[in-house]
């Protein structure tokens, strides 16, 4: 009931989400040329979420995907910093609406000389491999000043392609220290319990396994909606970045392996039925059900 | 009769003069005289010091540690892509090569890769003290007591305990621009204009709002070590540099100053040990301020500002600008009379407090100078 009613406060963020869009409407284009999607806003991070979109494809340009004004930048070949960036080299856009792109890792002195004016489809550098980086890519983050969120750019940006469906590999019944497979025809204890699941979507461009975040969860259990994840906005309370809308943070979205925390049921005795649904940003859905005899 | 009477009042006026310089001197201060004590050259994996042991390899195979049994004193300097710590006497405890960055501070200092959650903290001779993990990088207050961890997307800070374990994390509503760390405090200067003044414990102190520009930005941010102020250099239309002074459990506005720059990425600022002066980079220019007194000095200083240090309890404060291929140095005894003012040629550049002298580090060379009265 709790996810319940925090699914129900998700409304307003949504509701701002689509607000921050409005301004978007009309031009807001990708900022590279090949999309290939290699991580997602709201992937665990270690300790934190991921906070925007990571593109592959090797060196390309980037551009500013929106008219706007340059208000940050920093190049690893030249700037001072007092703190260690690992976004790299990194220029920050301002556009109207109060929102903001970041876009990092960008290639060690391929940003342009210093001026504030960019127009949409301008280059403002080159994706590359600075700061905390294993390849190159373009790091690119979307920033609501309005609400002080992170936004997803994938809610935002033209719809990306994607055929493959996301996984629910395995699904986790969790209740103190044990967790235990929870599969079609199990008999569980009663009492509360955590759904945990190795689920994710898939990189459209590979045949071998790259993991990327997913886009909404869904757990049911005997017919009634019990929790509902969106990764659409990210939000700091009390010090601490949450899921837009739930406000749950990193530690309550992911376990220390990094498994997915769907949520908590209340588990009676008699049989019931689980259902799992995970949808990717492409809108692909994957349903695991799963029936199960719980124990006095 | 008429005549006489401004002739009156003019010997007058120069007798109050004389009186008054009699009576009330301003202080010049003694002269001061800079003058190089020692030089010595800093290659990485080597050392040119006759008189040291031979090079220790670091467990990590790019640090390598000279020990020196009797150095009183270990001093930091990071000049290219080497780093280490010198003696007072320019004996080189140890020399090392940069992986990625490396984090430098009076008791130790990390020296972390570009991909990696595992580091070591080595003391001045290379020795390991510490390891910890963490998603980030890591970042050493000056005197090595404290390890932060800045999360790679720069939208989180933790702090780690002796054990390596968090001993607390905070997430920020926008992506760090500045932070400045100290012995009891750690501001941090955000995307959104804001500044967030936490204490050693994480608990927030106080929060300053951003400022009244077009668009609020942090661009530099600075706490005095005692706490005593801080202050910012925010904001786009105008640029604004605020400094804030304590009131109690609160901070309240001691200085809000116009600036004419326009600058779209971080500027150097701090303050220095005593918590007495600001320093803040302006356009060709440095910014020395005593929010105490309420005093501005500007120093004209070609380029960028490149490196900063206060010597001997501030009385001496040194700034380097580069300028194209040439440094310019300026030494200032605050708000007294400058000491020197040197131009020269330099690719590399770093600048120090070393026993209350400057620690001035040129393309693979350190040189210590000694400002002294006369």
């Amino acid at each position: 009931m709790m996810r319940l009613h925090c699914a129900l406060r998700a409304v307003p963020a949504l509701l701002a989400l689509l607000l921050a869009a409005v301004p978007f409407a009309h031009g807001l284009d990708w900022p590279v040329d090949r999309k290939i999607i290699i991580g997602t806003f709201g992937e665990d991070k270690g300790s934190h979420f991921f906070d925007g979109l990571d593109l592959g494809g090797g060196q390309q340009e980037v551009r500013a995907v929106l008219p706007g004004e340059l208000v940050f930048r920093y190049d690893e070949a030249e700037d001072y910093s007092s703190i260690p960036r690992g976004l790299g080299s990194c220029v920050v856009l301002h556009h109207e609406g109060k929102i903001e792109t970041i876009s990092s890792n960008l290639k060690k002195g391929s940003l342009g000389p210093v001026r504030a004016a960019y127009a949409a489809g301008e280059t403002v550098g080159l994706s590359g491999d600075t700061g905390s980086s294993d390849g190159i890519h373009l790091h690119f983050s979307l920033y609501d000043e309005e609400t002080a969120s992170f936004l997803n750019p994938l809610s935002l940006l033209p719809p990306a392609a994607g055929t493959q469906m996301p996984v629910i590999k395995t699904v986790l019944l969790s209740a103190g220290d044990t967790a235990t497979p929870l599969d079609n025809g199990a008999t569980v204890p009663a009492g509360k319990a955590q759904i945990i699941a190795q689920a994710y979507d898939l990189r459209q461009d590979l045949r071998f396994l790259w993991p990327l975040g997913l886009y909404a969860v869904r757990l049911d259990l005997d017919g009634k909606e019990v929790a509902r994840m969106v990764f659409d906005s990210l939000q700091v309370t009390d010090g601490q970045l949450r899921l837009g809308g739930i406000k749950l943070t990193h530690d309550k979205v992911y376990t220390s392996d990094g498994l997915l925390s769907c949520g908590t049921v209340e588990l009676r005795p008699g049989t019931s039925h689980l259902t799992l649904s995970v949808r990717d940003f492409a809108g692909n859905e994957t349903t695991k059900e799963i029936s199960f005899t719980v124990r006095e | 009769m008429g005549k006489r009477r401004p002739a009156s009042i003019f010997f007058t006026s120069v007798l109050l003069i004389v009186l008054y310089f009699t009576l009330f001197p301003y202080p010049l201060g003694k002269e001061l005289v800079a003058k190089p004590a020692w030089a010595v050259a800093v290659i990485a994996g080597s050392s040119n010091n006759p008189q040291a042991s031979p090079s220790v390899q670091g467990s990590s195979g790019q640090e390598a540690a000279v020990p020196e049994a009797t150095a009183p004193g270990a001093f930091p300097f990071g000049l290219a892509d080497s780093f280490g710590y010198v003696g007072p006497d320019g004996t080189l405890l140890s020399i090392g090569q940069r992986l990625f960055q490396v984090t430098l501070s009076r008791t130790g200092y990390i020296n972390y890769a570009r991909m990696g959650t595992d580091w070591i903290m080595r003391d001045p001779r290379g020795e390991q003290i510490a390891s910890f993990s963490g998603n980030g990088y890591p970042l050493l207050s000056a005197d090595g007591r404290r390890v932060l961890i800045v999360n790679s997307d720069l939208t989180g800070v933790q702090e780690l305990d002796k054990n390596g374990d968090a001993e607390w994390s905070r997430d920020f509503p926008a992506i760090l621009t500045s932070v400045s760390l100290q012995d009891d405090y750690l501001l941090v200067g955000l995307l959104d204009g804001t500044l967030q003044l936490l204490n050693k414990h994480g608990a927030p102190i106080y929060q300053a709002p951003p400022g009244q520009s077009r668009i609020p930005v942090t661009y530099g941010c600075a706490v005095a070590p005692d706490g005593s102020f801080i202050a910012s250099v925010s904001g786009i239309d105008p640029q604004v540099l605020t400094v804030l002074g304590r009131n109690g459990s609160s901070y309240e506005r001691t200085l809000r100053l116009r600036l004419p720059t326009d600058y779209r990425r971080e500027v150097r600022m701090g303050f220095s040990p005593d918590s007495r002066y600001l320093f803040y980079e302006g356009a060709d220019a440095v910014g020395l301020v005593e929010p105490d007194a309420g005093r501005l000095l500007p120093i004209t200083l070609p380029g960028w500002l490149a490196g900063s240090a206060f010597l001997g309890e501030s009385r001496v404060a040194a700034f380097a600008a580069r300028d194209g291929q040439r440094v310019n140095l300026r030494l200032v005894s605050p708000f007294l009379a400058p000491v020197s003012s040197e131009s020269f040629p330099a690719g590399d550049l770093f600048l120090g407090d070393i026993d209350g002298q400057l620690l001035l580090g040129v393309d693979g060379r350190l040189v210590r100078v000694d400002v002294e009265a006369l």
